[in-house]
């Protein structure tokens, strides 16, 4: 990241010293609570970054990119029972897991990229569906009992951070990975692709290349989340790994930071699982989802390109910092 | 093969088919002239069985003719819906995908108000008539299916007739061919635009109440039926009322004898599947578009 143009060097310290104090923060001996929030957040940034690299870069809006995390989650359960892989080789499995999900991505993405807008983003919706009625029906893949997978023989606290940890290295890949693509000259074709898709096609730029690289990426990280996710838990189920709600709330996450930015699924993942967790602790369930499904409609009327977008031109006065933080 | 059941499964295919092009016109519609993906069809076809089922259990009042109470207040929410939330953003460039993450945050509160005023219990609307059937030949007929299919196809002709022949209702059609030319000839956009979606709206609530008659339904049910909304509309053209109503048909005929030859759980994986399929290979539609 160092040699990046955008970061100057106060910034970049800041970073280190954020990221190192998240590291110490599970050995502190802070409630497991705490711990396991904080993995939450942290799958949530990886999903919606990642979401990112196909929705918010091209404007391809995959509905159903949970199924990638259940994929995964599947995978790396299925490698362990096979393999007989003892827990600490099962989350390295998490890896093979992530390959299996760009796999399926890549033959996914290869009928379903032809199409565009509300169509790409049925298909998608439709692929988790059929993905998870079909894991559900398949009596080898624990049907609708759900399978179960060794945990660590460690005490809970301890293994929860060892999670919380693989996790945030995931997840800072993954900002990494997105970070990188932005600035490259793959990013900037897959911006081409959003503002207009023929105009690219014109300028000799290879689309359909270009998409499913960006597809099969995006589908990578969330595959190796739900691998360490299904370890994490030691029990996944169709409901758990494939629930719909997931794949449409990392959409939301994604255009409420800002789907333009590497930076905006960051900051709309976090403000937004802190605003759910809130309010399932302090509202009758119903009452949370309906603020949530106000907040919906907040975001598209009044913030249509995202929350950085939104605090950028209300904040005209100062642009050299906000600037700063965004690049 | 057992030809009485397979012309058993046809008949009920296409009374089942013909509801969900009831359910489904309204959202074809939207679609088609506003660009307008309304992820909340369905929830609003949802609320209309809920409040069908509640009158029938407090008042006996038969849910057909619940539709009465129903239909104009839904026009009216789906009204007031349009002016305050779709109409802000119909100017915006992607205005099919941010209407259909406004429509599903619709969605989510209307289905959380179900489950606030209601519960979650799965309902059935269990009429003096559920269980009757006659018979012509050695086929039954479902008293409530045939109404089913009766209400669908006064609805799908009343639609098609408004667009048609009324002076309303060209000028929808006028705002859907030429937006900026109808504006010129004196045709208010936003207004006539509210119309449509109030209209598609209360569709919902017949379709709603037909889906209703036929199968048990909680406050999830939506995701389901919007599945079926997204296969119709699809199946049938965007915007094609006589397609939807086609596309509906064969849904129904589809699902129908599915479910007379395949394991229950497989079915929606066959008609997710198909929607995936259709979508790869035919994704304008099985007929010519009608503008």
């Amino acid at each position: 990241m160092g040699q990046d143009s955008g970061w100057s060097k106060r910034t970049l310290l800041l970073v280190i010293v954020f990221i190192s104090c998240v590291t110490i923060f599970p050995w502190l001996g802070p409630p497991v609570y705490f711990i396991s929030f904080a993995f939450n957040v942290f799958i949530y940034i990886t999903l919606a970054t990642s979401w990112n690299i196909i929705g918010g870069y091209t404007g391809y809006l995959s509905f159903g990119h949970v199924a990638f995390f259940g994929i995964g989650a599947y995978a790396a359960a299925i490698f362990g029972m096979w393999f007989g892989l003892s827990p600490a080789l099962n989350i390295l499995a998490s890896i093979p897991a992530g390959l299996v999900s760009m796999l399926l991505a890549i033959l996914v993405g290869y009928p379903c990229l032809r199409l565009r807008g509300p169509y790409f983003a049925v298909i998608t919706l439709c692929f988790a569906f059929v993905t998870e009625l079909t894991i559900r029906n398949l009596d080898f893949l624990g049907g609708a009992d759900g399978l179960w997978l060794k945990g660590l023989a460690l005490p809970i606290e301890v293994s929860r951070s060892i999670f919380f940890e693989l996790m945030l290295v995931l997840t800072l890949v993954t900002l990494f990975v997105a970070n990188r693509i932005e600035k490259s000259k793959f990013g900037s074709g897959l911006r081409a692709i959003k503002e207009d898709e023929e105009v690219a096609q014109t300028m000799a730029i290879n689309t359909p290349k270009l998409k499913i690289t960006a597809f099969a990426i995006s589908a990578f990280f969330p595959g190796v989340a739900g691998g360490l996710y299904a370890c994490y838990l030691t029990y996944i189920h169709p409901d758990i790994v494939f629930d719909v709600n997931v794949s449409i709330l990392i959409v939301l996450m994604a255009l409420f930071g800002g789907g333009a930015f590497w930076f905006g699924p960051l900051v709309g993942a976090t403000i937004l699982t802190f605003v759910n967790e809130g309010l399932s602790t302090f509202v009758k369930a119903e009452y949370a989802r309906i603020i949530y499904g106000c907040l919906f409609i907040i975001v598209i009327i009044f913030m249509p390109n995202g929350i950085l977008e939104f605090a950028k031109t209300r904040m005209v006065k100062k642009p050299a910092k906000f600037e700063a933080a965004v690049k | 093969m057992n030809l009485v059941l397979v012309f058993q499964s046809l008949i009920s295919g296409i009374m089942m088919g013909a509801v969900y092009a009831l359910l489904g016109i309204g959202f074809s519609l939207t679609w088609g002239v506003m660009k307008v993906i309304n992820v909340s069809h369905a929830t609003f076809g949802l609320i209309a069985a809920f409040v069908a089922y509640t009158l029938f259990k407090v008042f006996g009042m038969d849910p057909v003719a619940s539709l009465a109470v129903t239909l104009p207040s839904l026009f009216g929410l789906g009204c007031l819906v349009y002016w305050f939330l779709i109409n802000p953003i119909t100017r915006a460039k992607a205005v099919i995908v941010s209407s259909m993450i406004l429509t599903f945050g619709i969605a989510i509160i209307l289905e959380n108000l179900i489950l606030l005023v209601w519960g979650a219990d799965p309902r059935l609307l269990t009429t003096s008539y559920t269980n009757k059937v006659f018979a012509i030949g050695p086929l039954y007929f479902q008293y409530p299916r045939v109404l089913g299919f009766l209400m669908a196809v006064v609805g799908v002709t009343a639609i098609q007739l408004f667009l048609k022949r009324t002076l309303t209702g060209k000028a929808v059609r006028a705002a859907w061919q030429q937006s900026e030319a109808s504006q010129l000839c004196g045709i208010n956009l936003k207004k006539i635009s509210m119309i449509t979606f109030g209209l598609a709206v209360a569709s919902a609530g017949a379709g709603g109440v037909g889906m209703a008659m036929l199968y048990s339904f909680e406050p999830h049910s939506h995701n389901l039926w919007l599945i079926y909304l997204f296969l119709v509309v699809i199946v049938g053209g965007v915007g094609n009322i006589l397609g939807a109503a086609a596309g509906g048909m064969l849904i129904g005929v589809i699902t129908g004898l599915s479910m007379a030859f395949l394991p229950y759980q497989w079915i929606n994986v066959l008609t997710f599947g198909l929607l995936m399929l259709i979508l790869i290979f035919r994704p304008h539609g099985l007929f010519r578009s009608e503008v």
